[in-house]
């Protein structure tokens, strides 16, 4: 699949476009399910993911944390389910929880819309993160983003060999 | 007020200004040619654009010619590229992740 690709609609927002060579009922789980979720989610070296509660009711909560055992330190998102359609499109908010990490992506909450859109067996995935304000965007790319998760992409052999074991 | 490049880019005028002026440097009104907004419109964009250090500008004879602040264009770049590297290395597990479940399902 092609890479994702990223794009700043307007001052507030970051557009991430994806394809995924699969139907669109098997990409809804994996983002749906916890059990799916931690595979991808939270597939870097030295990090787990100790909480990933998710929801797909309107009004629920969810709650992703994540773990450095090494350097024992933590931190997450929460928010609240705010739309949600069976294969096609998921609203929710996001506010970062610095949790030992510290940084701050601002005191209020991001709105992220990701839409499914399947055509031939192809799934495009589209997440787009409206920020709070400008200040507040460019403070999550340079505090989660950068240090947070550095994490994953010299990863990608160890999860190829963990594949090949099972 | 403080002014960056992703100002710049944040309205599609001047997205359409700085295309047009990474070619070859161009006076405002050979500029607003290209627009169906007012010659002021674009001034005005060419202000905003240039408080965001993204335009220089060059006197030649009477007329003021706008190119490109390569270098400043760059900023926006290495910073999306950044937040890329860590979308894609997600998706790529997810890849995997959805090639097993394909398997399962057969």
């Amino acid at each position: 699949m092609k890479p994702a690709k990223v794009s700043t609609p307007s001052d507030q927002e970051v557009l991430i476009e994806r394809s995924f060579d699969a139907a669109v009922d098997l990409v809804w789980q994996a983002y749906t399910e916890p059990a799916l979720m931690r595979r991808w989610l939270a597939a870097m070296p030295g990090w787990s993911m100790p909480v990933c509660e998710m929801t797909t009711d309107v009004g629920g909560k969810y709650r992703w944390r994540w773990r450095d055992d090494e350097n024992n330190v933590e931190f997450g998102f929460t928010g609240e389910m705010l739309e949600v359609a069976l294969h096609s499109k998921i609203v929710h908010t996001q506010i970062y929880d610095p949790g030992d990490m510290g940084g701050t992506m601002g005191d209020d909450a991001s709105v992220i819309t990701v839409t499914f859109d399947e055509k031939d067996g192809i799934t495009n995935v589209a997440t787009l993160i409206k920020y709070a304000s400008k200040a507040d965007r460019d403070a999550a790319i340079s505090t989660g983003m950068t240090d947070g998760m550095e994490m994953s992409y010299k990863q990608l052999d160890e999860v190829l060999n963990a594949e090949a074991r099972t | 007020m403080r002014r960056d490049v992703f100002q710049a880019i944040a309205d599609p005028t001047r997205r359409a200004i700085i295309a047009l002026i990474a070619m070859q440097a161009m006076t405002p009104n050979a500029l607003a040619e290209h627009f169906d907004t007012s010659r002021q419109a674009v001034s005005k964009h060419l202000r905003i654009l240039t408080e965001c250090e993204v335009v220089k500008q060059e006197q030649k004879g009477r007329e003021i010619y706008y190119s490109l602040e390569i270098a400043k264009m760059k900023e926006i770049d290495e910073w999306l590229e950044q937040y890329r590297k860590i979308w894609e290395s997600r998706f790529e597990q997810l890849d995997m992740l959805l090639t097993e479940l394909k398997q399962k399902e057969k």
